[in-house]
């Protein structure tokens, strides 16, 4: 580990993809060493993990493997020592990678530097040690670590999303087009990566937002179900899982920190309580309570048994105070009780064992949005908020009037000349003499009917007018029908070469106008290096002409029409003449003065 | 902006109107100008109560008889959202009056609102109680007259409430500064100034011009006696959300015993009695006064504001009588109490179902006890004036024996559109008994008629009131005005949906002989999920019954249905308790907030689907899950409510309103009322799901209101799920779009708009004051007595 100094927390051996190893947990990663070699190949940032399962006790192999947080899939590692102590080694990373699993959950950031996410900007001025990027999608183990430290310009800071390769990298992989440009014009050195990215960052800054948008908890609840396995009905047990319970039914932790290991084993624990009442009160099913009586009497997990809550009132009442607007309890206290007693079937409650399935529904829905909100300050409308708020709430928006927009001001060059240009064209207007007008177009149109019924069309011209549509329509035809007839070789060159165009044709237009305020970033160029930019890409495009008189060439070799080519290519050799006169001209003004 | 409406000068706190809200304002004040009733019923969610308080202020405002206005709405958040409406007009209205003296006229404009103790009680201990009736008794405990003497006389001596003690201090009638303040603000400044709350609203009523309370306040004869009896009689009473008034007035006059109730009554005259012999022994002059103010027949005049009940039956049924001598003196009335219990345990123990005329039942009662009835007639009255005399506390403990003798005077007092029904069993499959003794009104024009009678212009309105004739019908008056308001869209903000069948072509029905049928239930559960897959946001479904969303929402989970659902979004369900159906109401508003998505799942009828607002994100889509037409069946067995079916039987020999009719009549209120909270302004959008087979059926959609019906087309009547989903993801993806075209002018009015139409009504009304002089006039029947003509009675049957 050559750049990391931190220390490592256990050690075993292990195998990776059947290779013998050496399986290591720092306090920033956990990484995998082939026997042999000096860098470790799977190098798994500790903040990326985000589960972990085990093969059962008892199984043949001992396995590990570890969920990720942008790949599922994960790493799998089989220990190798001999039984007995790949078994303690396995747990000892099981506790701890559990630890860390369920502090990456709760969102709380580890404390060493080290370990943060890639997007976030590190401590300026030390080179951080950058974590490989999560390179387990699909990344072999021999190339990936050393992806991670190249290609990024020296000096370039860290925190910067638009110099983050592993984002370029993911951006480009998204967008094959991209790929295949930045492999034509970068990989073959023409621009430079930096110089590629510049106008594109928004498309970086995208996708690191996407990445920094971190995923709710999912909704479910926590209802471990058995699953019938080799014909045996079982539950199967996760780290991952015991930590949902922990979380859910604080009393199964405490029973646990109770319990485990001094009474009872791990495993002796589960698997008494998935048979106790404790259970099966927890489970989200109202059938459970049918089964209560088939469930033994356990001393030890009978203890920690509530009574059901299902009462007509919820036996913890949250007492403080709801908005007025939405408290149902004022208005059954508004008056006193009047009238018969409602049906039946509208008295809320009738079926009792359904009473706590709904209240573990809220109450599960309501811990859902604490942990993302936040708890919820009390009386919170009480204090703030004045009438606004609750004006707000009867608002009718749409009966306000229309706010007026300051609108845009066009910027105009020569302001006055347009409007010379309108006032004389309206003077001119002025000039027609409305009566004399009036009286041509009445004259014109005097007799219009016997000057129509003597009107003869000449046979010639409608004949022509017909033949011409013919011939338009054949053509059409023709162009439809030879569509893709363009070689393949041909076409890709073509193509190649336009896109390639393009791209000079942006960066020079790029280097010529201000940047946008918002992407200046250090990086941005002073206006003596933009000059030598557009300077250089005015030299690329020069040669545009070249290219396609090449492929012109080219084409008429392989016995395919060249005009054809040379029509295709015409709107980029216009935008290419166009920046090119562009240049010219401002070279020459620019020019004059510096003499 | 300001308009006129004829000379009316209105003041409207926004710079565009709907077209339908002037309307409606138009039509409203031809009602106060008539001094009649009216019938309005606007589209939900197109800002009815601002318009009705933006009117009847400007109303109030620029004619010097200052008609107060009493408003009542349904719910408390009701409530509060009235009077923060009343208070931002108000604000308006200041910031935009002209003149000086204008100002100061909005400004001392009084506005506030009444609810209970439990809500307005800021006593550090008495406003802990759980339970109204608790907070009831303990706050008369230390406000009481004779009490406030005691301690005024000897501080110290007995336990007094410092906030009300401070409200006396008081000049009444000004012991708040002028504004209108929401309940919230009413409880600060308690709070700030030491002050009760309750008593402060209860004292400032005769001097405000806005109140807004509860329909209770005013239908209840029992609350009605203490708080509404000194309102003027010019005042402008409005029924707010009115939809279910029918069944408000019918429960203010009906009343449950049950077994407990007895057993408690039985120990409460037990204590009486007690109380009596000790009093007797220490002060026995105080029974004796009694005795003798009640022999010469004096009506005590109490202060209403201890009153321990006042008189369950309406003002004008009252005995003005002194009370008959069998019961005048204590223990006789003691007596008589405990055999009444005794007589209603008794009947307790039958076994099967009775139903039976008050007559007969006290002609049983005379029989077996020698009970008579008019002294039953004044059991109430009799109670009160004891309770008093003793000076108990804690009265709440006396609430059972309360129930008996106000069901002893209702039962003696009122013979027609009234039935006792006993069912001693809870169910028909039910072995235990359990059995409830009811008094059931079901004539709900009874509670009504004294507000028709004393106020002059009484305004029932909604979002849902059709069909219209109905109410005037149930209700027994004669509106001046009855109308109902198309929707103005520019584009369909809304999609009403009516699925009838799942992707399977399975019918989806909650009939009873299906709503269990498994297929049924994954069908209503693909609705769901498949909903929750594309809405944005906040979800809600209604559920015809408790019993069966419970009953659905079990069998969802087990089917694993739910777990479909906690895939996309959040789930709240509503449950039996109030404040913790807040909480998770609370917390489904932050899950729609924060773009997280939840489903809310809960009853129509129930708790939630009256009074909340499920506006913009909160609600994007509301599905309801069946017709809510067989409340009056269990799941399992066929048990029809025998109350409803008295009441229908009632509702057809009296006014003959036909037993189907008024069932499909109420069931399409409730779901037009349920997706009807979904929209607030005409930006806002949302979809309307109605499952169940029935709904495609023509006659049971014709009794939605017009502004939901009009946009129901004939493809969207009769869908299956995929079909559904299909129509809703194309509608959501058009109703993203920004709107191009300009409402203005259409859906939304300038006050050009407005002159404009003016213009055009003049000059018809010119063409038709025209013709009217050629036409004779034979109008005349046409609002007469106010009975039915042969015509509508005709019509009537016809409507099969």
């Amino acid at each position: 580990m050559p750049s990391t100094s931190t220390a490592t927390i256990c050690t075993a051996k292990a195998s990776y993809k059947k290779l013998p190893g050496l399986l290591e947990l720092t306090s920033t990663h956990l990484q995998w060493t082939q026997d042999g070699k000096k860098a470790p190949s799977v190098k798994v940032p500790l903040v990326e993990a985000a589960s972990l399962f085990c093969s059962k006790e008892g199984a043949a192999q001992v396995r590990l493997k570890l969920g990720l947080v942008s790949d599922d899939a994960g790493h799998n590692f089989t220990f190798t020592s001999p039984q007995p102590a790949s078994l303690t080694e396995r747990e000892k990373f099981k506790a701890e990678l559990t630890n860390i699993i369920s502090r990456n959950r709760s969102g709380v950031a580890t404390p060493a530097p080290g370990t943060r996410p890639p997007r976030t900007p590190g401590v300026p001025g030390t080179p951080v040690p950058r974590p490989a990027p999560s390179l387990s999608r699909a990344a072999s183990t021999s190339r990936a670590p050393s992806v991670g430290s190249d290609s990024r310009g020296p000096g370039t800071p860290v925190g910067d999303p638009t110099h983050d390769f592993r984002l370029r990298k993911k951006v480009l992989m998204s967008t094959p087009e991209l790929a295949q440009l930045h492999r034509e014009l970068v990989m073959t050195g023409q621009i430079s990566e930096n110089e590629f990215w510049e106008g594109r960052e928004h498309l970086l800054l995208a996708q690191a937002a996407a990445e920094s948008q971190k995923r709710g908890k999912p909704g479910q609840l926590v209802d471990p179900r058995p699953q019938t396995v080799d014909g045996e009905v079982k539950i199967v047990i996760t780290p991952q899982l015991v930590h949902d319970i922990f979380e859910e039914y604080p009393v199964v932790a405490k029973a646990y920190t109770d319990n485990v290991p001094n009474k009872l084993s791990e495993a002796e624990f589960w698997k008494r309580y998935f048979q106790s009442k404790l259970f099966n009160a927890h489970r989200a099913s109202i059938r459970s309570s049918a089964a209560q009586h088939v469930v033994k009497d356990d001393p030890i997990f009978d203890k920690y048994l509530e009574k059901e809550d299902d009462e007509l009132q919820p036996r913890k009442l949250r007492d403080e105070g709801v908005d007025m607007f939405i408290d149902l309890a004022a208005t059954a206290v508004d008056h006193g009780e009047t009238g018969n007693e409602r049906d039946i079937t509208m008295q809320a409650g009738k079926q009792r064992a359904v009473l706590p399935l709904i209240r573990k529904f809220n109450e599960h829905s309501g811990r859902l949005l604490d942990t993302t909100l936040g708890e919820q300050p009390a009386k919170r409308r009480k204090i703030d908020s004045g009438n606004n708020d609750l004006y707000a709430q009867l608002d009718l928006e749409d009966l306000h009037g229309d706010e007026v927009s300051p609108g845009i001001l066009l910027d105009m060059q020569d302001r006055r000349r347009y409007f010379e240009g309108r006032s004389m064209d309206t003077s001119q207007r002025a000039q027609i003499d409305v009566g004399a007008a009036v009286q041509e177009a009445k004259d014109n149109v005097n007799g219009w009917e016997s000057r129509l019924s003597q009107l003869k069309i000449d046979r010639k011209a409608g004949d022509a007018a017909l033949l011409s549509m013919t011939q338009n329509v054949a053509a059409r035809i023709e162009v439809t029908k030879r569509k893709n007839d363009i070689p393949d070789g041909l076409f890709r060159q073509m193509t190649t070469c336009q896109t390639a165009a393009n791209e000079f044709l942006r960066q020079f237009w790029l280097a010529i106008y201000p940047s946008p305020i918002e992407y200046q970033t250090a990086s941005s160029l002073n206006p003596a290096q933009k000059a030598a930019k557009a300077a250089k890409m005015a030299g690329y495009l020069e040669k545009t002409h070249e290219k396609v008189a090449a492929l012109v060439r080219a084409a008429s070799q392989e016995g395919f029409d060249p005009s054809r080519v040379q029509v295709a290519m015409k709107p980029i050799l216009d935008g290419v003449d166009k920046a090119l006169t562009f240049w010219r001209t401002r070279a020459a003004t620019a020019r004059p003065p510096g003499r | 902006m300001k308009f006129q409406i004829d000379d009316l000068p209105i003041v409207f706190p926004y710079d565009r109107i709907y077209p339908e809200q002037y309307a409606y304002m138009c039509d409203l004040k031809r009602t106060l100008d008539a001094t009649g009733h009216c019938v309005l019923e606007m589209p939900s969610g197109t800002g009815k109560t601002v318009s009705l308080l933006s009117l009847i202020v400007s109303y109030q405002q620029f004619y010097p008889t200052k008609r107060k206005l009493i408003y009542c709405s349904r719910t408390v958040p009701e409530i509060e959202k009235a009077l923060a409406e009343l208070k931002r007009l108000m604000e308006y209205r200041v910031s935009c009056a002209e003149t000086e003296e204008q100002k100061v006229k909005e400004q001392s404009f009084y506005g506030i609102g009444l609810t209970s103790r439990k809500n307005l009680c800021i006593h550090p201990e008495v406003s802990k109680e759980k339970k109204g009736v608790v907070v009831d008794a303990r706050c008369r405990d230390l406000t009481n007259a004779s009490v406030c003497e005691r301690g005024r006389q000897n501080p110290g001596s007995v336990e007094l409430c410092e906030w009300h003690e401070n409200l006396g201090v008081r000049e009444p009638g000004n012991l708040i500064p002028p504004g209108v303040y929401t309940l919230a603000d009413v409880l600060q400044y308690g709070r700030d100034n030491t002050v009760c709350p309750y008593f402060l609203v209860r004292r400032m009523m005769p001097f405000v011009d806005v109140v807004i309370y509860s329909f209770h306040y005013l239908l209840d004869p029992k609350v009605a006696e203490q708080v509404s009896k000194e309102l003027s009689k010019d005042a402008i009473v409005v029924f707010d959300e009115a939809h279910n008034i029918d069944n408000v007035c019918i429960e203010s006059l009906s009343i449950d015993l049950t077994r407990p109730m007895l057993d408690s009554a039985a120990r409460s005259v037990g204590r009486l009695g007690d109380k009596i012999e000790e009093i007797k022994k220490t002060d026995a002059s105080k029974l004796q006064d009694e005795y003798a103010k009640l022999v010469e027949g004096l009506q005590e005049a109490a202060d209403n504001e201890d009153a321990f009940m006042s008189n369950p039956v309406l003002p004008e049924d009252l005995l003005k009588e002194a009370i008959p001598g069998n019961i005048r003196k204590a223990e006789h009335f003691i007596a008589f109490l405990k055999r009444f219990v005794e007589y209603l345990k008794t009947r307790m123990r039958v076994l099967h179902v009775v139903a039976e005329t008050p007559l007969s039942f006290l002609q049983h009662l005379k029989d077996i006890t020698y009970i008579e009835r008019r002294p039953l007639r004044f059991c109430a009255e009799r109670l009160q004036s004891l309770v008093r005399t003793l000076e108990l506390s804690r009265l709440d403990e006396f609430s059972s024996l309360q129930k008996v003798a106000t069901f002893a005077t209702l039962v003696a007092t009122y013979e027609k559109g009234f039935l006792l029904i006993l069912e001693p069993f809870e169910t028909d499959v039910a072995t235990v008994p359990n059995p409830i003794f009811h008094f059931t009104c079901l004539d709900p024009s009874i509670a009504i008629k004294p507000v028709f009678e004393r106020f002059s212009s009484v305004v029932i309105t909604s979002g849902t009131i059709s069909p219209l004739d109905m109410y005037p019908k149930m209700l027994q008056f004669t509106p001046v005005v009855q109308e109902s308001y198309p929707m103005t869209l520019t584009r369909n903000s809304f999609l009403p949906l009516v699925i009838t069948r799942g992707s399977d072509q399975v019918a989806i029905s909650s009939r009873f002989e299906v709503r269990n049928d498994p297929a049924v239930v994954r069908n209503f559960g693909s609705i769901l999920v498949e909903y929750s897959k594309i809405v944005p946001d906040g979800i809600v479904a209604f559920f015809p019954s408790y019993l069966y969303m419970e009953s659905i929402v079990a069998a969802w989970n087990d089917m694993g249905i739910l777990n479909e659902v906690w895939k996309h979004k959040l789930i709240f369900v509503e449950t039996p308790d109030a404040n913790e159906t807040s909480i998770a109401l609370e917390n489904y508003r932050r899950a729609c907030d924060n773009g997280r998505g939840a489903v809310l799942l809960s009853v129509a009828r129930g708790k939630v689907s009256e009074g909340i607002d499920f506006d913009h994100n909160y609600g994007r889509a509301v599905i309801m899950f069946g017709l809510l037409i067989d409340s009056r069946r269990v799941p399992y067995q066929y048990t029809e409510s025998r109350i409803l079916k008295a009441r229908l039987e009632y509702l057809r020999d009296a006014y003959r309103i036909r037993e189907s009719e008024f069932l499909g009549f109420d069931a399409m209120r409730n779901a037009a009322q349920c997706v009807g909270r979904v929209l607030r302004g005409k930006t806002d959008w949302g979809l309307m799901v109605f499952a169940d087979k029935r709904f495609a059926r023509a006659d049971k959609r014709a009794k939605l209101p017009r502004w939901i019906n009009q946009y129901i087309t004939e493809t969207a009547s009769n869908l299956s799920t995929d079909m559904a989903i299909t129509l809703s993801k194309l509608f959501m993806r058009t109703i993203s779009q920004n709107p191009n075209e300009n409402q203005t002018g259409i859906s939304l009015w300038t006050i050009e708009d407005i002159e404009k139409a003016q213009a055009q009504q003049k000059a018809q009304q010119v063409l038709e004051v025209e013709q009217k002089k050629d036409d004779t006039m034979d109008e005349d029947d046409e609002y007469g007595d106010g009975g039915f003509d042969d015509e509508m009675l005709a019509e009537l049957d016809l409507d099969v």
